[in-house]
C-alpha cells in the first residue's frame, strides 16, 4: 500500500509565499462561510455550491461574450494506476483546492500553480464489495478539517495543511455491505452523512457527527420500524421509531432489511432549518415479496438537523419495483405566484417525474414528466402519487414458468430519467437545468441463476437507447409550467453535474470528454474543450485574485460502463482517466472582450 | 532514452515473473508447487475457518486435488458478490477491480486456479445475454461432484410434523436473506407465508434462532441443515419430509470452474475428482462431516 500522505516541501513553500503576499488571514472554514457559500464567490466550501445545492454562482466575468477566452491553466493527474470513475466536485478555500478521487483518495492542490500539496490514500481492506464502481463525490470543509467518506464506510477528518488524520469514525460495517461515496454536509457544526449500500440487507440512515471531535450526535434510520437515537452528554437516548412503528407499510420482518440507502447525501435550507435527504429503493428488488408502500424507500425526507427528527416525507415511487432510487437532490428555491412568494423545492426523480414541493411541509405543488417516454405510470394524482400502469410492473418470479419470465419493457430504465448527477437552478432565468437520459430496459425473471452455490432467481435486464442519435439530454425546465425551454442532445448518456452562473451560462461535462457551456436562455453552445477522458464530475466556478476560474474533474466511469447491452456499445470506446482541469479567464482577455 | 525505456520494460517483465500471475496454466501450477483453490469464505459446511484452519467439504476436496497433483493446497477465499457471474469474473478470469497493488502496479490480479462449488448446469454455462454473447464464455464449468437440494428442519416441540408447506401459514420459518427460500416463502402461495417468514444473514443464524425458540423451522440447503442438526445433536430438531411445490429449481449439481484458456488443468483436476467419486472417497468426505451425499446427475445416469 501507498504512503499515508506526504507533503511536498516545494509546494508548501510556494503556498506560504502566496498566502503572505495576499496578506489574508486564514481562520479556517466557519458555519457562516458555509451558509453564505453561494453568495461568496472567492471560495467553494459546500457540495452544491451552497447548501441548497442550486449550483448557481453570481459570478459574471465569464459570460457569453468572454467565454471564448476561457483557457486551461493547469491539469492535475490523480495517477496511481487507479483510473476509475471520477464523480467528485472540488472545493476551494484560500487558494487551495481539495478534491477526491476514485478508491477513496483526497488531494490538496495549490490553485495558483497546480502543484500537489498533499495526498491522502485511505487504506481499504481486502474483500470490500461496493456496488457501483469505486467513486467518491467530494469532501466537506470545516475549521481546519477536510472530511470525507471512504468505500469501507468510515468518515475521515484530515488536517487541511498536512493531510494527516485528525479523527476517523466507522459509520457502518463494510462487511455488511455498507460504503460511503457521497460528500458529507456541514450544518451548524455537525457533519451530516448518509450511507451507501449494496442491494440487500442494508438499512439506510442519516447521521450527524460533531465536526470537531467526530463524536456521534444523532442517528436516524430511514426505514419504518427502526429506532433513532440522540447522544446527550455522552449517553445514547432513544429518539423515537422512524415512521412510528414497524409493519405499517411492510409485510413480515422485511422492514428489518428494507434498503432505502441514503447514498447521495442531502441538501440544507437555512430558511426552514430543514435538511432534505433522498432514499434508495426498497429491498429486496422483487416487489412481489413486499406488498405495501415500503416507507421510507424511494422518498424525500425533511430532517431536523438538531436531532434527526423526520419532519415530513414525500414518496416518489411507492412500492418500487423498477429500482427507482429516490435519492436525487431536492433543491430549495423561491418563486413568485400572484405576488406571493412560494417556498418551494424541486427534484427530478429516477422515475422520470419532476416534482415541485412545498418545502415547509412536503405538500405536492405540481409534477410532470421530464422525459419523453414513460411506461410504468400514466401520470400523478393530486397528491403527487403515481398513477400506475398495471402492465408496467416486472412479473412475479414465483409465477415464472420455464427458463425465463416474460420480459416487461420499462421506461425509464432503472438507471433513471436522471441519476445522481446534480441539476442546477438559475436565479436569473428561473429554470432548472436537468441532466437526463432517454433510455428504457427489458426486464425479466431469470430462473437459471445461482448465488453462492445455491439456485437463485435473478432479474435479467438489458438497457436500450430510445433514439439512435442520442441518450443524454440536458434540459432547461420551467418549474412553474413544466415546459421544456430548450434541450441539448448528447450521443452518450449524461452522468455529470451541471453548473449555472449569473453570467448567463450553463456548464456541464459529457462522457465524450468535453466541458461544455451553453447560453442559459437559449441553449446555444458557447464553449467546448476536450479534457481527454469522459466527464462524470460536477464543475465549479470561483474567483481568485480578481479572475474567474472554472474547474472540473475528468475521468470516465461510474455505473454506466458496469452494465452491458446496447448502451455499452455507445461508451465502450471511451478512455479512462483521472485529471482535474482548471480554467480561468485571464484579466487581459476580460478587458479585450469588452 | 531508449535504454531507459528498455530497462523499464525488462523490470516490468521481472516483476511479472516474480509475482503470482493470474490464471496460471497447468505447467505453472505444477512448477510453482501449489494450487490455489477458490472457496467461499465463512460458508459452513463447505468452506470455513475452524480455529484459523481451513475446513469443510470443499477444503477436503481441494486438499485431495492438490495432493494428487503433487502440489501444496492454498485456499483462495471468495467474498460472494451479487451473483455467480460476478464471482466467476472476480475470482476465475478477470479479478476484482479493487485488487490493486500500489507498490507493484504491474502485478497481475490474484485469481483462483480452480473455483469450487460452481453449479454444473448446461443451461447456465451456455446462457447468452441480450446481444447474443455467451455470458460466461471466459470460464469452463466442469467436474460435477455433488447434487444439492433444499431442505427444511423444524422444532418438534412447536410443530408436530412437517409433511407439507401448509403449516407455514401458521408457523414461523427462518431463511437466509436474499435466497431462493426467501423468494419462495414471501412471493409464492399468494403471499400466505409472507408474514411468518423471518430473515437472517445466514442459515446458521436462522438455526440458532430456532434453538432460542424464536422461529419454529428453518429452510436452507440440505448440507447446511444437516450440519446444524448434527451440531445441535438433539432429537428435538428434525428434517421435514415435505416437498416444495411450485419451486422453480429444487435440485442442482455442483462442480468447479477454471479459466477457459486453462483446460489442461481442468482435465487433470477432473480426473482426480472423478476418481474420488467413483472410489466412494467423496461420499466419505461428506459423511465425515455428518452430511448426506447425493451423486450428481451425471453419475446417477452413468453409474452401474
Amino acid at each position: 500500500m501507498k504512503r499515508f500522505s506526504c507533503i511536498q516541501g516545494f509546494a508548501v513553500t510556494t503556498l506560504v509565499a502566496a498566502m503572505s503576499m495576499t496578506g489574508m488571514t486564514h481562520a479556517g472554514v466557519t458555519d457562516q462561510d458555509i451558509l453564505n457559500d453561494q453568495a461568496t464567490t472567492e471560495d467553494v466550501v459546500s457540495y452544491g455550491m451552497g447548501l441548497r445545492g442550486q449550483r448557481y454562482s453570481p459570478l459574471t466575468k465569464v459570460n457569453a461574450d468572454t467565454i471564448k477566452e476561457l483557457r486551461p491553466v493547469w491539469a492535475f493527474s490523480f495517477g496511481g494506476e487507479k483510473q476509475r470513475g471520477q464523480e467528485s466536485q472540488p472545493m476551494v478555500k484560500d487558494g487551495v483546492m481539495y478534491v477526491t478521487a476514485s478508491y477513496s483518495r483526497v488531494f490538496a492542490i495549490d490553485v495558483a500553480t497546480g502543484d500537489e500539496l498533499w495526498q491522502y490514500d485511505a487504506r481499504l481492506p481486502d474483500g470490500i464489495m461496493p456496488c457501483c464502481d469505486v467513486i467518491n463525490r467530494g469532501v466537506a470543509l470545516y475549521g481546519d478539517l477536510v472530511i470525507f467518506g471512504t468505500l469501507d464506510a468510515k468518515l475521515v477528518a484530515l488536517d487541511k495543511d498536512s493531510g494527516k488524520v485528525v479523527w476517523k469514525k466507522t459509520v457502518e460495517d463494510y462487511k455488511a455491505g455498507y460504503s460511503l461515496t457521497a460528500a458529507p454536509m456541514i450544518v451548524n457544526g455537525k457533519v451530516i452523512t448518509g450511507v451507501s449500500g449494496g442491494e440487500f440487507g442494508v438499512v439506510g440512515k442519516v447521521e450527524a457527527y460533531d465536526a470537531i471531535t467526530g463524536d456521534l450526535v444523532w442517528t436516524r434510520p430511514t426505514v419504518e420500524g427502526h429506532m433513532g437515537y440522540v447522544w446527550e452528554n455522552g449517553k445514547k437516548v432513544e429518539a423515537g421509531i422512524s415512521g412510528g412503528e414497524a409493519g405499517r407499510t411492510w409485510p413480515g420482518d422485511m422492514w428489518k432489511n428494507g434498503g432505502a440507502a441514503t447514498w447521495l447525501g442531502g441538501t440544507y435550507d437555512a430558511d426552514t432549518n430543514l435538511m432534505f435527504f433522498g432514499t434508495g429503493n426498497p429491498a429486496p428488488w422483487n416487489s412481489h415479496m413486499r406488498p405495501g408502500d415500503n416507507l421510507f424507500s424511494s422518498s424525500r425526507l425533511a430532517i431536523n438537523p438538531e436531532n434527526g427528527k423526520i419532519v415530513w416525507h414525500f414518496q416518489t415511487t411507492p412500492h418500487d419495483g423498477w429500482d427507482f432510487d429516490g435519492v436525487n437532490e431536492l433543491i430549495a428555491f423561491d418563486y413568485q405566484d400572484g405576488g406571493k412568494t412560494v417556498k418551494a423545492a424541486a427534484t427530478a426523480d429516477r422515475n422520470g417525474f419532476f416534482y415541485v414541493l412545498n418545502r415547509e411541509n412536503g405538500d405536492f405543488i405540481r409534477g410532470f414528466p421530464f422525459v419523453d417516454k414513460m411506461t410504468w405510470a400514466t401520470g400523478l394524482d393530486e397528491k403527487g402519487r403515481p398513477i400506475l400502469n398495471p402492465a408496467g410492473r416486472p412479473g412475479n418470479p414465483s409465477e415464472t414458468e420455464g427458463e425465463k419470465g416474460e420480459a416487461v419493457v420499462s421506461v425509464p430504465a432503472f438507471l433513471g430519467g436522471k441519476n445522481w448527477m446534480p441539476m442546477a437552478y438559475s436565479q436569473d432565468t428561473e429554470l432548472f437545468y436537468v441532466p437526463s437520459n432517454e433510455w428504457g430496459m427489458d426486464i425479466w425473471n431469470e430462473t437459471t441463476a445461482y448465488k453462492k452455490g445455491a439456485a437463485y432467481l435473478g432479474a435479467g435486464f438489458t438497457i436500450n437507447a430510445l433514439n439512435d442519435d442520442y441518450i443524454g439530454v440536458l434540459r432547461a425546465m420551467d418549474p412553474k409550467t413544466g415546459k421544456e425551454v430548450w434541450r441539448y442532445k448528447n450521443y452518450a448518456p449524461l452522468w455529470g453535474g451541471v453548473l449555472t452562473t449569473k453570467g448567463g451560462l450553463v456548464f456541464m461535462g459529457n462522457p465524450e470528454g468535453y466541458l461544455l457551456a451553453f447560453d442559459a436562455k437559449t441553449g446555444e453552445e458557447k464553449y467546448k474543450f476536450n479534457t481527454g477522458s469522459g466527464i462524470v464530475g460536477s464543475p465549479i466556478t470561483w474567483e481568485q485574485d480578481g479572475e474567474q476560474y472554472v474547474s472540473v474533474v475528468s475521468g470516465w466511469g461510474g455505473a454506466v460502463p458496469l452494465w452491458g447491452g446496447e448502451v455499452a456499445k455507445r461508451v465502450k470506446h471511451l478512455n479512462q482517466g483521472g485529471t482535474v482541469w482548471t480554467f480561468k479567464l485571464p484579466k487581459s482577455a476580460e478587458v479585450a472582450a469588452r | 532514452m531508449l535504454r531507459n525505456r528498455l530497462s523499464a520494460f525488462l523490470l516490468g517483465c521481472v516483476c511479472l515473473l516474480a509475482l503470482p500471475a493470474q490464471a496460471r496454466e497447468y505447467d505453472d501450477v505444477i512448477a510453482s508447487g501449489y494450487i490455489r483453490i477458490g472457496l467461499y469464505q465463512n460458508f459452513p459446511p463447505y468452506s470455513y475457518l475452524d480455529k484459523g484452519t481451513p475446513a469443510g467439504v470443499d477444503v477436503e476436496i481441494g486438499k485431495r486435488i492438490a495432493q494428487r497433483l503433487g502440489v501444496r493446497f492454498e485456499p483462495h477465499w471468495i467474498v460472494p458478490d451479487e451473483n455467480l457471474e460476478d464471482d466467476l469474473r472476480n475470482n476465475v478470469w478477470k479479478g476484482h477491480y479493487l485488487d490493486k497493488n500500489d507498490d507493484q502496479p504491474l502485478a497481475l490480479k490474484r485469481l483462483a486456479d480452480v473455483m469450487m462449488r460452481v453449479p454444473y448446469d448446461r443451461e447456465y454455462s451456455y446462457m447468452r445475454d441480450s446481444t447474443g454473447v455467451v455470458v460466461n464464455e471466459q470460464v469452463v464449468m466442469f467436474g460435477p461432484y455433488q447434487s444439492e437440494r433444499w431442505q427444511l428442519a423444524y422444532d418438534s416441540e412447536k410443530i408436530a410434523r412437517v409433511s407439507t408447506m401448509a403449516v407455514f401459514q401458521y408457523h414461523s420459518i427462518g431463511v437466509e436473506l436474499d435466497s431462493l427460500p426467501s423468494f419462495y416463502l414471501t412471493s409464492g402461495f399468494q403471499g400466505r407465508m409472507r408474514e411468518h417468514t423471518r430473515h437472517f444473514a445466514s442459515l446458521p443464524l436462522a438455526f440458532a434462532a430456532m434453538q432460542r425458540s424464536e422461529v419454529d423451522a428453518v429452510m436452507g440447503m440440505r448440507a447446511e441443515i444437516d450440519q446444524q442438526l448434527g451440531l445441535a445433536g438433539s432429537e428435538r430438531y428434525r428434517l421435514g419430509e415435505n416437498g416444495f411445490p411450485g419451486m422453480g429449481k429444487q435440485s442442482w449439481d455442483l462442480g468447479m470452474a477454471i479459466k477457459h484458456s486453462n483446460r489442461q488443468l481442468g482435465y487433470a483436476v477432473e480426473e482426480v475428482v472423478d476418481g474420488l467419486i467413483r472410489s466412494d472417497e467423496m461420499a466419505g468426505i461428506y459423511s465425515a462431516f455428518g452430511l448426506q451425499y447425493e451423486l450428481p446427475a451425471f453419475y446417477r445416469d452413468t453409474a452401474n
